[in-house]
């Protein structure tokens, strides 16, 4: 027992178990954004099925409910923090040049830090606003009315469409570097990796934004 | 006669490890188009010595890109702008006459600047020392045709053998790791069979020296594979980070 | 000609009795052990991190010896060794195409042109395969078959396949493997590893070789460091030359330290010239790149027959390929029908000297002669030609700015190797007691001429199984730790090197080393390189001295003694080379005889081949100091030949 715990502890503190803990968080989180897409979507239903989507989902017993938010903070918290500390440690390995240059690091792989940032203050935003603001209709809460009132705010909504951009950006680079870490990239495969990172950041942030833009667009809307 | 160049040049000096160092600007005058990047040096230093200043001191040995001993960063790139050559192999025909260049040590942390343009790389080393290794007394082994190895097998392990240890690769990597110097050796060993009994503790022991000696973190950026002059694959990465929780966990039940 | 002092004294080459195929096996035999407790007591000093330093540092520190390594490099990994390209031999037979330690141990004793000791070649032959077996165990990614067995080239004139390969890079994978080992034993602290460390000076105390006086490069630090003994694993002198395959820090100082202490330089005139490199561009140019010699198995060697065809092709007005086959000159093939374009290093490279002489050189510099793939190109395509060569076309590219694809390469010979060295025995020490050599430093065992592949293998038999044997014979005559760095001998040696470090900065004059150095290697390329005759030796002996005058008086060594500086380096380096050169110019005087790569234009056959004496030169001339301004004394050590019929080498 003793021997796992030792070793457990020199896993979590060394750069690469750090980098796959990240990894693995990082992995749970573009998941989760995939369920969280597809509820979203439901607003293309109607007022009836995103309404009942979010009865739904509150009408599960407290302790899963519970247990899913503790976890995702959880998740969440690791994917920050771990990412701060090797940060830290990599800025004071590092010894900048005089002239900076890069040879072929694609933007979005250099811009991990912002757009992870950005994010990070998207979610504390969205987290406090929309539960915040729910009106109610027949007693349960109007989604619907809040997402068409929230993103008739051109500047919510450009809030909204920036940070999701800057999560496209991240999960491009985001989704190759978790196979990487975790091992399973090789020089044919990583072609591969690349398009469905591109898919993936394309097709799954394209689509959130398609909801503010829907909005403003007046295919949604409270009237 | 071959065509000539003239070149300003922005040379980082430094007198000592602990100096404060800066960049100097020097003319670097009629430099032969078919000289190699360290003979343009030369020829600047000739001038130097011959006005009594001190020339620019820089690593270089073998100059034909094997030995892994020059290191210079020019225009921000470790072995200069041409793919899959080391600094001596660098020629000046690549430069256009007038161009301005900048020459700066290899920099991180883990690689101390001893003077000027050179430093000190022994933190490589001691990963090899760690673990980048196979154990075998002098006269224990066994017929060399003993054991077949499998082509592909072989020609891998090659391939991540062909590094020569000049550390562009952390030089190159904005956080200075040395994933792709230390996985390079670690799948050269752990890909043949002669490597397979050592090779949970080879990766756990390089590992751990790598991180111990102050390298930073590898964030797939593969800047490394890009500057690396024998093309090193950041397959090999990959290979160390399977290969490292596999190790971890045999070392786990105590298996490794 | 010079009359120099002679001397019959001569140590004993303590060659084991009985037939030569069990020498060896007698030898080990019958040899000195020590208690593997015993081993710890005694400090063994190493210089030189190469196949042969490495790889003996590796070995006697895994047998429990306490082992001080230095090198010049900033890694044990970049000794220069690391850059041999083509392979290393072994009497394998995995071809199964006749092979055998005795055919080996010939053609090594035939290819150096009967110059060699018989006993060492065969050892040397007979240790071959177990350096393949170490070096696969040890990792080393040699080339296989799909099969998976391991593949062989046939390399520089060899008529069968001995040679065991890594892609080009062989020199950089054997020396991985024992630079590996090496690091094994320093994390467990029976390695103490010296990088940027320079060999200043040997200390004898008593007679026997008890330590050294090093410089750290980072410091400036002058430091003794004393030992039970000390293994000399310094490479070769070709930098002599100034242009030069070797590193650019490659140099002669510790072996001829060595010398000044009293250790016989054994047939310095013995330098290899290899006939594969890249022609010299201008004056600016620093070092000579060698191109691997098996481009020789696909590539045509010419040059155009007439002299005006090859002015048109100096001056572009004409490209190679314009030039049609009947006005080309294919003059291996035209010469050595049976071995063409494969002929030894030392015909190849003297037949391009005769051509460009002749006034039909080709590069720009009129030294240059073609070496053409255009027939390959066609026979076999494209793909296989880079499958085969790939990585050096590249280079070639990358140096040249020619695609070899389209235009034959430029090749010209440049000097490589060095066969002579310090005198050892069959111990492998030297005349003085307790100091060994290895490797290219000594002269053991290439004769007159190297064959291809044949120096990674010496390198690393003398490191991983020579050394480790016969070492004992030495130091159980000596009682360990007998001798510290407190005695006034080691005083004395860091004194002198500091004064005469001190001397080269009091100079202040106007030349750079660097300067010096060209010219010197001017006159010694010129005058003792691939052909040398009286008058030229004699015109080099009376220029050297003005040289090392100018350089006393004119050179100016910029910067301080502490610490980093290269100009010191260089300065302390180009001194010896100075004082060196001119023992190469009286060997090569001395021997007034062709034979492999000392080649004299007195002495040849009416075909221009070598002529051998073998009445009266089939000796070891080892030289003994006895001042820098005197003549040295020649010891001669007989050379017998019991086992190889004395012939004329033949490659026709």
């Amino acid at each position: 027992m003793n021997a796992i715990v030792q070793t457990a502890c020199k896993f979590v503190t060394s750069s690469i178990g750090r980098k796959i803990i990240v990894a693995v968080t990082g992995a749970c989180l573009l998941a989760f954004l995939v369920g969280h897409l597809i509820g979203n979507l439901t607003v293309y239903g109607g007022r009836e099925w995103i309404n009942n989507y979010a009865f739904g989902l509150h009408a599960m017993p407290s302790w899963v409910l519970w247990s899913i938010r503790l976890g995702l903070l959880a998740v969440a918290l690791i994917h920050v923090i771990y990412t701060l500390a090797l940060q830290y440690e990599n800025r004071n390995a590092r010894r900048q040049y005089e002239y900076r240059n890069t040879i072929q690091a694609t933007l979005s792989s250099r811009t991990m830090l912002v757009s992870g940032c950005m994010i990070l203050c998207f979610v504390l935003f969205h987290l406090f606003q929309f539960p915040a603001q729910v009106e109610t209709l027949d007693g349960r809460p109007d989604c619907y009315a809040l997402i068409a009132g929230a993103f008739a705010n051109p500047f919510c909504s450009a809030f909204y469409i920036i940070a999701i951009f800057c999560l496209g950006c991240h999960v491009c680079h985001g989704v190759e570097s978790v196979m990487q870490t975790a091992g399973l990239s090789t020089k044919k495969i990583r072609p591969l990796y690349k398009i469905a990172s591109w898919c993936y950041a394309v097709i799954v942030c394209g689509a959130f934004i398609s909801i503010p833009v829907s909005v403003l667009l007046g295919i949604i809307s409270n009237n | 006669m071959a065509k000539t160049l003239n070149l300003t040049l922005k040379v980082w000096r430094q007198e000592s490890a602990e100096a404060q160092g800066r960049m100097e600007t020097y003319a670097a005058k009629d430099i032969p188009e078919d000289a190699s990047f360290l003979e343009m040096l030369d020829i600047v230093n000739e001038g130097l010595v011959s006005e009594g200043k001190e020339p620019i001191a820089f690593d270089h040995d073998c100059r034909e890109g094997i030995c892994g001993m020059c290191s210079l960063t020019i225009n921000g790139i470790p072995h200069g702008p041409e793919k899959k050559v080391t600094t001596c192999q660098l020629h000046m025909r690549k430069f256009k006459d007038g161009d301005t260049i900048w020459i700066e040590p290899f920099r991180a942390k883990a690689f101390p600047i001893l003077r000027d343009l050179m430093v000190d790389r022994s933190a490589l080393d001691k990963i090899i020392a760690a673990g980048g290794y196979i154990s075998v007394r002098t006269g224990s082994a066994p017929n060399a045709n003993n054991i077949p190895i499998r082509k592909s097998t072989s020609d891998a392990a090659f391939d991540a053998a062909a590094c020569i240890g000049c550390g562009a690769c952390v030089a190159s990597c904005k956080n200075a790791s040395a994933m792709l110097f230390t996985s390079a050796k670690a799948a050269h060993l752990n890909l043949l069979p002669q490597g397979k009994p050592e090779k949970n503790r080879r990766v756990l022991a390089m590992v751990r020296q790598m991180d111990a000696l102050g390298f930073g973190n590898c964030t797939n950026q593969y800047e490394c594979e890009a500057a690396c002059p024998k093309g090193i694959s950041v397959d090999n990465i990959a290979k160390l980070n399977r290969d490292y929780m596999a190790a971890c966990a045999a070392e786990a039940v105590g298996v490794y | 000609m010079i009359d120099f002092p002679t001397s019959d004294a001569m140590p004993s080459a303590c060659i084991p009795e009985g037939p030569i195929e069990q020498k060896w096996t007698k030898y080990k035999r019958d040899a000195k052990l020590i208690n593997p407790n015993n081993r710890r007591k005694y400090t063994v000093i190493i210089v030189g991190s190469g196949l042969a330093g490495g790889s003996a540092a590796a070995t006697l520190a895994e047998q429990g010896y306490n082992v001080k390594c230095f090198c010049y490099q900033d890694s044990p990994r970049r000794a220069h060794s690391i850059a041999a390209q083509g392979g290393i031999n072994a009497t394998k037979n995995y071809q199964n195409d006749g092979d055998s330690v005795y055919r080996l141990f010939y053609d090594t004793v035939k290819g150096g042109d009967f110059r060699a000791r018989e006993a060492n070649v065969y050892r040397l032959a007979e240790v071959s395969a177990n350096i393949i077996d170490q070096c696969v165990a040890q990792g080393v990614p040699f080339g296989r078959e799909y099969g998976g067995l391991l593949d062989n080239r046939s390399f520089g004139g060899a008529q069968l396949k001995r040679t065991f390969y890594s892609r080009g890079q062989t020199g950089q994978q054997l020396l991985l493997g024992a630079y590996q080992a090496m690091e094994k034993e320093i994390a467990q602290g029976h390695i103490e590893m010296f990088t940027r460390h320079e060999m200043m000076d040997l200390v004898v105390v008593d007679g026997h070789a008890k330590g050294i006086v090093t410089r750290n490069l980072v410091t400036g630090e002058i430091k003794s460091h004393a030992g039970d003994t000390v293994l000399l694993c310094t490479g070769g002198y070709g930098n002599v030359f100034f242009l030069s395959t070797n590193a650019m820090g490659c140099n002669v100082t510790a072996a001829y330290k060595a010398y000044k202490r009293g250790a016989y330089f054994a047939n310095p005139c013995f330098t290899q010239i290899h006939p594969t490199c890249i022609p010299v561009k201008g004056d600016y140019q620093s070092k000579l790149t060698l191109m691997s010699e098996s481009l020789r198995n696909s590539g045509r060697i010419w040059v155009p027959k007439s002299r005006e065809v090859a002015e048109k092709i100096r001056s572009r007005q004409i490209r190679p390929s314009d030039v049609p086959d009947e006005e080309r000159d294919y003059y291996l093939e035209r010469k050595y029908p049976s071995f063409g374009n494969l002929a030894p290093r030392d015909i190849s490279s003297r037949a391009a000297k005769e051509a460009c002489d002749d006034g039909r050189g080709v590069a720009v510099t009129g030294k240059g002669v073609f070496l053409d793939f255009s027939d390959e190109i066609r026979r076999m395509g494209r793909e296989w030609i880079d499958g085969q060569y790939g990585n050096l076309f590249d280079m070639y590219e990358e140096i040249t700015d020619d695609d070899p694809h389209e235009t034959p390469m430029m090749i010209y010979p440049a000097s490589h190797y060095t066969m002579g060295g310090l005198w050892v025995d069959y111990n492998l020490m030297s005349s003085i007691p307790g100091l060994h050599v290895l490797g290219e430093a000594n002269f053991s065992d290439h004769g007159a001429n190297r064959l291809g592949a044949s120096a990674l293998m010496q390198g690393l038999s003398d490191g991983y199984f020579v050394i480790p044997a016969t070492l004992p014979t030495y130091l159980t005559s000596v009682k360990p730790g007998a001798v510290t760095t407190a005695a006034p001998e080691f005083k004395a040696a860091e004194d002198a090197v500091k004064e005469r470090i001190q001397k080269l900065f009091e100079v202040k004059g106007t030349k750079t080393v660097d300067s010096i150095h060209r010219e010197l290697g001017h006159v010694m390329w010129e005058n003792c390189g691939m052909a040398r005759t009286e008058e030229s030796l004699e015109a080099a002996i009376k220029r050297i001295p003005e040289i090392r005058e100018d350089f006393w008086k004119n050179v100016r060594v910029t910067g301080s003694a502490d610490g980093i500086n290269p100009e010191l380096e260089k300065a302390c380096r180009v001194a010896d080379f100075l004082e060196f050169a001119q023992l190469l110019c009286y060997d090569a005087l001395a021997r007034e005889e062709s034979c492999g790569a000392h080649f004299r234009l007195e002495y040849q056959m009416p075909d221009g081949e070598a002529k051998r004496n073998d009445e009266k030169f089939a000796y070891v001339a080892a030289w003994e100091f006895t001042g820098v301004d005197s003549l040295p004394i020649l010891h001669k050590e007989p050379l017998t030949f019991d086992n190889v019929h004395l012939a004329i080498r033949n490659y026709k």
